[in-house]
This record gives C-alpha cells, sequence and structure tokens, in this order.
C-alpha cells in the first residue's frame, strides 16, 4: 500500500472542530494545562485509511492495481490514494487519470464513498472513547487518545498502546488494525512522531521527557509542522534531523525563520508539549429522502433540499441554535456517495442563506451520478439567534404565512384575533415585537427593544 | 377584591447583560463560569474583542469573549473593565 506521509498539523487556536482544537501550551511538568487535556498521548495512524476500507468490501481488489478517485467532479479528475502495486508501476497521488492509466493500463479506478470512510470513522471513534475521554481526531484515519492517568487501568504505556490497538478489532477487520501505527509520548508532536516511526501493529513507545529528546534527535527534520519553504531552507543549510535543528541557538533561528523558527526548536527540544484536548463534536442533525427512481437533474435536488431544510431547521434538537455548519451528501446510483461540506460565514437560523451557500456547491461539486437519497446534516452550531424579524415591520419578516404582510404594517386576522383574545383573558397584549433603537450602537443591549405588540 | 394586574411596561429592554461568577486564568481569560448554581468548565476561547464607548458620559469599556462550554453550549461573556465584573450576554 503506497502511503502519502502525512504531517503533523499543530493546533491552531481557539475553534472547536475536527482538527486541532486548542491553543498550543508550553510544558507544565506538574499537571495538564487544563482540567480537561491530558500531556501524554497516544497517537493511532491508519495510513490510507480510504483506500483499506474499499479493499476490505472488495477483496478481489486487494493485489491487484488500484487506485481510489479524488473527491469533487470535474472532467480532469486525479487520483487520491494508490495500491503498492500500482505505486510499484509509477502511479503516484495527484496524477490526472490520463497519466495513471497509461502508466498501469490495468488499473482500476473506485469512486470514493466518503459516507463511509465517515461512518467508520465515527466507530473507531466511538470505540476508543471508551478507552479514554480525551479523544481528539485529526482527519480520516489519524488519532490521538489521552493517556494521563490510565496507568492503573490499563497498566504501562506500551501495554496502554497495545490495549488500545486491540480495541480496534470491535469496529475493523484483522487486515485494518494489522496496518495501523502507534505512538506513545510526551505531547502530540512526539506521539505522532513515534507512530510515523512505528511498523504497523509494533507501536512506539516514548515512556518519558528524558527519553523523548534523544528520540526526537534522530527524527528526520521534516517531520517538524512548518511551512514547506522553512523545511527546504533547513534542508540546504544542512540541516536534517532535529537533533542538528537542536544544537541551534533559538536567537539564531529566530532571526532566520521567526515565531516558526521557536516553535520548531520547541518541537525539537521537547520543551513544546501539545496536550490532548478532548474533541467536543455535537451530535449532528441529519434528515434524509430517498427517490423512488435515480434523479440527475438540479430542479429536484434543489426542491428536495429545500424540503430537507425546513425539517431539519424545524427539530426540537436544533432549538436555541443557530447553524455554522451543513453537510450535504447523497447515495448514487449504482453504489458510492457525494458530499460537500459548508461552513456558514454568519451562523443562521434562517433557511435561505444555507440553501443558497449549498446550491452553490452543488453547482460547483455536482454529484457524479444520479441520486437515489439525499440527505442533511446539520454539523456546527452556533449560539441562539434574536430572531429580529419576526414581527419587525421595517425588514421582511420570515414567516411563510403573512410574513410579508407584517413588513408592511399589516397583521393577518388571525394574528389580531389571537392578541384580542389574549387581551380578554388576561388584561393586556403579552406579545412584544422587536424594534430597532440604535442598531449600530457598539453596546449590544442598545441596539434594539421589545415594543408590545398590539395591533 | 383584587384589582386587575399592571401591564408590563410598553417597552423593554433586549439582550440585556446579567451579572455571573467567572473563573479565570492567569491571563484573565475565562475557564469556568456558573450558570444555574453549577460550575461549567469553558473548552474553548473562540474569539475575544474589546469596546470602548462614552467616555465623555459614564465610560464604557468591556472585554467580550465568544466561548464554548464542555457541554458545547455556546455563550458571550464580558468582563466590564470599570465595574470589575463579568456579565453574561448571549
Amino acid at each position: 500500500m503506497s502511503e502519502t506521509r502525512s504531517r503533523y498539523v499543530p493546533p491552531t487556536g481557539g475553534l472547536p472542530s475536527t482538527a486541532f482544537p486548542g491553543p498550543a501550551s508550553r510544558s507544565s511538568p506538574s499537571r495538564t494545562p487544563s482540567g480537561r487535556a491530558s500531556r501524554h498521548a497516544l497517537c493511532l495512524w491508519l495510513p490510507t485509511l480510504e483506500l483499506r476500507l474499499e479493499l476490505v468490501r472488495t477483496p478481489e481488489l486487494d493485489a491487484t492495481s488500484v487506485a481510489l478517485l479524488s473527491t469533487g467532479g470535474g472532467t480532469r479528475r486525479t487520483l487520491w490514494q494508490v495500491s503498492e502495486r500500482a505505486h510499484q508501476a509509477g502511479v503516484r497521488p495527484g496524477q490526472l487519470v490520463s497519466q495513471a492509466v497509461s502508466l498501469c493500463p490495468s488499473l482500476t479506478l473506485l469512486e470514493p464513498d466518503p459516507a463511509h470512510y465517515d461512518a467508520a470513522e465515527e466507530a473507531m471513534l466511538e470505540v476508543l472513547g471508551d478507552l479514554t475521554p480525551v479523544v481528539e481526531p485529526a482527519g480520516r484515519g489519524r488519532v490521538f487518545l489521552g493517556m494521563d492517568g490510565l496507568g492503573r487501568l490499563y497498566g504501562s504505556p506500551p501495554n496502554q498502546a497495545r490495549r488500545a490497538l486491540r480495541a480496534l478489532f470491535r469496529v475493523f477487520p484483522a487486515p485494518l488494525v494489522a496496518a495501523t501505527r502507534g505512538g506513545w509520548a510526551p505531547g502530540k508532536f512526539g506521539a505522532w512522531v513515534a507512530a510515523a516511526e512505528a511498523r504497523p501493529g509494533e507501536p512506539v513507545v516514548v515512556g518519558s521527557d528524558e527519553e523523548l529528546l534523544p528520540f526526537l534527535a534522530r527524527c528526520p527534520a521534516s517531520a517538524l509542522p512548518v511551512e514547506e519553504s522553512t523545511l527546504q531552507r533547513l534542508e540546504r543549510l544542512g540541516i536534517t534531523t532535529l537533533g542538528e535543528l537542536a544544537r541551534l541557538p533559538e536567537a539564531a533561528l529566530v532571526e532566520q525563520f521567526g515565531e516558526e523558527g521557536r516553535n520548531a526548536l520547541g518541537w525539537a527540544t521537547g520543551r513544546r508539549i501539545d496536550p490532548v484536548r478532548p474533541w467536543h463534536r455535537p451530535r449532528p442533525i441529519r434528515v434524509s429522502l430517498d427517490f423512488p427512481v435515480p434523479v440527475a437533474q438540479n430542479g429536484p435536488l434543489h426542491s428536495t433540499l429545500d424540503r430537507l431544510l425546513e425539517r431539519a431547521l424545524s427539530r426540537p434538537a436544533r432549538r436555541g441554535r443557530s447553524v455554522a455548519g451543513v453537510r450535504l451528501g447523497a447515495r448514487l446510483e449504482g453504489g458510492g456517495s457525494w458530499t460537500v461540506d459548508h461552513v456558514l460565514r454568519e451562523a443562521t437560523a434562517r433557511p435561505e442563506p444555507i440553501a443558497f451557500a449549498l446550491r452553490s456547491r452543488m453547482e460547483l461539486y455536482p454529484p457524479p451520478r444520479a441520486v437515489d437519497s439525499l440527505f442533511l446534516e446539520l454539523v456546527q452550531f452556533g449560539p441562539a439567534t434574536t430572531q429580529t424579524t419576526l414581527f419587525d415591520r421595517k425588514e421582511g419578516a420570515t414567516r411563510e404565512d403573512g410574513g410579508s404582510d407584517l413588513a408592511e404594517g399589516h397583521v393577518a386576522p388571525s394574528l389580531r384575533d389571537a392578541v384580542r383574545e389574549l387581551k380578554l383573558r388576561i388584561g393586556h397584549s403579552p406579545l412584544y415585537r422587536v424594534v430597532e433603537v440604535d442598531p449600530w450602537s457598539r453596546i449590544p443591549e442598545r441596539r434594539h427593544a421589545l415594543l408590545t405588540f398590539d395591533p | 377584591m383584587r384589582g386587575a394586574p399592571s401591564p408590563p411596561p410598553r417597552l423593554r429592554p433586549l439582550n440585556e447583560p446579567r451579572a455571573v461568577q467567572v473563573r479565570t486564568d492567569g491571563r484573565g481569560v475565562p475557564v469556568a463560569v456558573r450558570l444555574d448554581g453549577r460550575a461549567r468548565s469553558v473548552e474553548t476561547v473562540r474569539e475575544t474583542w474589546r469596546i470602548d464607548d462614552e467616555w465623555w458620559r459614564a465610560p464604557i469599556s468591556r472585554l467580550y469573549h465568544d466561548v464554548v462550554l464542555e457541554d458545547g453550549h455556546f455563550l458571550i461573556l464580558y468582563h466590564d473593565l470599570v465595574r470589575k465584573r463579568w456579565f453574561l450576554q448571549g
């Protein structure tokens, strides 16, 4: 199996996501930086997980030249992952299909099935969550587990690593588990490098901070999560290992490479320890619809999308939260799946901007074949919205029945009757509408107010 | 004989801040907030911004934090730099 060497990606600041949530932290010898993060990390890495899952589904392709196509449509498709035999024939990820087939005429091309891969990853994360509450995914096929305090449960670090690998048998067949690499070390960078150095099924353990520096010293400088240009400059300077980098003075590195140089030195010397932070993904809200016959035209897909959006937004689980990220997907005719993800610039609970964004994505990346079923997932959420358009007479309201009438000052008879009845029962109208007071104010509580709604 | 209850005021404020107890780290970043009698940890601070206004009147100076709690809920907290108190707003 040809493996693309993934690079460690350091934490980005402040965003809960499927990447590396949480800010980077300096080493803290006595305790973890926050109550939930874990200083000691176990990295499990299953390279080319997606292609391996396909080969599990179709075992007869295992010993052949196979390549997984990249997601997304277009006429010039490229390869995403390739099997070992294909690699031996000169086929590489990123090549155009035409190039690859000319190099290997017997190459079998597979359409990706992202829904299947996501389901496999979810199953893996769930089973690993039984071992430790601190689970941080880092891209499909790679996950960091927080191992602080688990010595009493699972024993020494090598036992902990083996226990984690054995847990994967609950969701993956033996060939997949056998291909998994494991690395245990203080901090995520150390654990990742250990996993990358490990042989499948034989985890590498760096048991303490004292062992970390000599272990990192012999690792290649290309393992650093820095810009490609920085790596090239280091190579030109003759610095090929982390040990050589660690011997350089910090001031010189900062002068040459700025903050990236300081970070690189921190990783190379083991002084920078990125803890594993638990990943909190809110449970997505999913709705789907099956078509009686496969559908390829945009019109029916767009109207189905509108219906799915309406259903998803009206789910009780969505109340009190706006939507910040969505995924639209489909089961394709003949097998396989298609998905597009979109993160909204501004979280909203209104269907129009979400539908517009997803339709645009469908235009850019249309399903490659006719669609058997369409599904929509609300995957990221934001704070509750202030529905200023509900009763505001200046802007158009969003309610379907009589919404535009309210904007023009005309109140629907049913609403008028409801207010009259409430006034009879309790003596006054308990309804309010949101009015603008000082919408440009920097003080949030001065922008809008509630005015009694009494038509 | 009891009189009818007086109607509520016609104009009411919206999005008024509410005083809360917040625990911070050494840099003043919130790490926990007490809500409904229970302390909840802050998982992530998504964004921080400051507003300073009305210096000519009663100065308003607030440091806002958009946070995500451990249970996934989103909150907007601010530290009133004049009154030295924490408030929840949204």
